[in-house]
């Protein structure tokens, strides 16, 4: 069985610049793998390029197996691959319920209202602001507006990018539990994360970036155990200290 | 100056206005999926108007087979023009639309010169003439006829943009193009769906002012009232489109009974100007965008 995700060899143009430069990396059935790095590093344009919103200079992008690499973005959303990007993107001038709808624009009538009840059982927070305008929501419910939009299409790999940044610890939290709970489901994950330590608690691997190269990659314990890692992301010094659980 | 005199001014100039809603809603439906302004949007209309005209001149066929005629032709055109040129302007600038929008105009207006002389001609009307009474106030079917098409017309775009898929995604993609794409919109078929409505809105609008203004290739310049319409109600907002075009044709009406009767022709742009200075955003636009 393929792989859910597998990028070989990425190297994409971005803002008159080369951004991502030979990126390989794979998300098998049920994973969650973290991809680590700088601002800049090229993490969010890897992503782009996955969900097709930007197209490659060179290499491919499988899907099950299926090269999507050339296909417009609409094609690969309904193809299964859920994007949560980076600030959210909630249709501000939507109400809850509008957001969730729009989100099933490629479901078919029939499935879409177990669909949202779904997306409630799963964030009742949002069945209680359903009329309420998504641009009026404090960003820790956009934040889950914008996973409840697309789970909504059902993805069987879900993209998200910096899903606690400007979040309040307790609410960031929340934000990571869900994500548990929806991999538990049976959806892979592909996350961007700038909050290192806690991500490499939740994934089981992980890829570190710098200049749009892949610098490492291994297991959530192997790089929470890296030196470079450490000092980098974990805000660790060089001296060694005892290996973070995976 | 009597009451059932001024109810008769009222009326007509929200037959009027509603003309200018129509036309302001064509040019909001493309504003708000691809931020152009359609400066051609008139020219479509003239040229969806003649399409009918012309099959109605050879075959005398009823006006409401004649109506779908121009919304048939008028699809087409939209539909072809997004294809064949807007398209393949992907990388231009909003100011290059324009241009190619205004080339566009001055291209279908020589067109309609060709095909149909720059003559006026008469264009049957759906409605009667002879007024119709209401107690003592005395109303002209076209005005009634006008407005009450129009309205169904609007009913019409508000059920299609609240409660269908489609208009859905056209909302979407108005609000935010890169999330309307994650949600699985084709944006591409949006912009071609929105200049096939925004040209069909236009040639009804065409045919139901047709009979009040003639058919010419020039009746395209109308359309200007449309642009003003839609700046007063506030530009991108639908039902601001509609209020602009009903006060517009309200007080472009009551004008000349009250001022010069010159100043009818100056109230557009009187409005325009007086709209801008007092309050930029329009009736029901938005001040600011709320950023997120």
């Amino acid at each position: 069985m393929p792989a859910t995700l597998t990028v070989e060899d990425l190297a994409v143009d971005y803002g008159g610049r080369r951004a991502v430069e030979g990126v390989s990396l794979t998300v098998g059935r049920g994973e969650i793998v973290t991809l680590l790095g700088a601002n800049g590093s090229g993490k969010s344009t890897t992503l782009r390029t996955i969900s097709g919103l930007v197209k490659p200079a060179r290499g491919r992008v499988l899907y099950e197996g299926r090269d999507i690499t050339r296909a417009p973005a609409d094609q690969i959303v309904a193809a299964g691959v859920g994007h949560v990007p980076e600030g959210r993107d909630v249709f501000v001038e939507f109400t809850v319920l509008e957001n969730l709808l729009v989100g099933g624009h490629t479901v078919s009538r029939r499935d879409l209202a177990a669909r949202l009840e779904g997306a409630f059982e799963l964030f009742p927070v949002l069945y209680a602001r359903r009329r309420q305008l998504a641009g009026t929501l404090s960003g820790g419910e956009q934040q889950m507006l914008a996973i409840a939009r697309a789970l909504i299409a059902r993805p069987r790999l879900l993209l998200l990018d910096e899903p606690s940044l400007g979040l309040a610890p307790m609410l960031a939290r929340e934000i990571f539990r869900t994500i548990q709970r929806i991999n538990a489901t049976g959806v892979a994950v592909l996350l961007v994360e700038q909050n290192a330590r806690r991500a490499l608690r939740l994934a089981g691997r992980g890829y570190v970036l710098e200049t749009g190269r892949v610098v490492v990659a291994g297991t959530s314990r192997e790089l929470g155990a890296d030196p470079s890692v450490r000092s980098a992301y974990l805000g660790f010094g060089r001296t060694p200290a005892p290996a973070e659980g995976g | 100056m009597t009451t059932a005199a001024l109810v008769h001014v009222v009326v007509s100039g929200l037959a009027t206005g509603s003309i200018y809603a129509l036309m302001a809603l064509s040019l909001v439906i493309v504003y708000n999926a691809t931020r152009t302004l359609n400066f051609a949007q008139g020219e479509m209309l003239m040229v969806s108007t003649f399409a009918g005209w012309t099959v109605y001149a050879h075959v005398k066929l009823p006006l409401v087979v004649v109506m779908l005629i121009a919304v048939a032709a008028a699809a087409l055109l939209g539909w072809l023009i997004e294809r064949v040129i807007i398209r393949h302007a992907i990388a231009a600038t909003h100011f290059d639309l324009l241009i190619i929008t205004l080339g566009l105009s001055l291209v279908l207006r020589a067109a309609a010169g060709l095909a149909w002389t720059h003559d006026e001609f008469p264009f049957p009307s759906f409605f009667g003439t002879r007024p119709i009474a209401l107690g003592p106030v005395r109303l002209a079917p076209v005005s009634l006829g006008i407005v009450g098409a129009s309205l169904t017309l609007m009913l019409g775009l508000w059920a299609l943009f609240t409660r269908t898929r489609l208009g859905r995604a056209m909302r979407a993609v108005a609000q935010n193009q890169r999330a309307a794409r994650l949600v699985g919109i084709s944006v591409e078929r949006v912009y071609a769906a929105s200049w096939v409505l925004a040209s069909v809105v236009g040639a009804i609008a065409g045919v139901l002012i047709a009979p009040v203004i003639f058919l010419s290739s020039q009746m395209g310049f109308v359309t200007i009232n449309g642009f003003i319409a839609a700046v007063l109600g506030g530009f991108g907002s639908m039902p601001g489109a509609v209020v602009g075009g009903m006060l517009l044709g309200v007080i472009e009406n009551l004008a000349p009974l009250y001022l010069p009767s010159s100043i009818k022709h100056s109230v557009p742009f009187l409005m325009l100007i007086a709209i801008l200075l007092i309050r930029p955003a329009g009736v029901l636009g938005r001040v600011t965008r709320p950023k997120v």
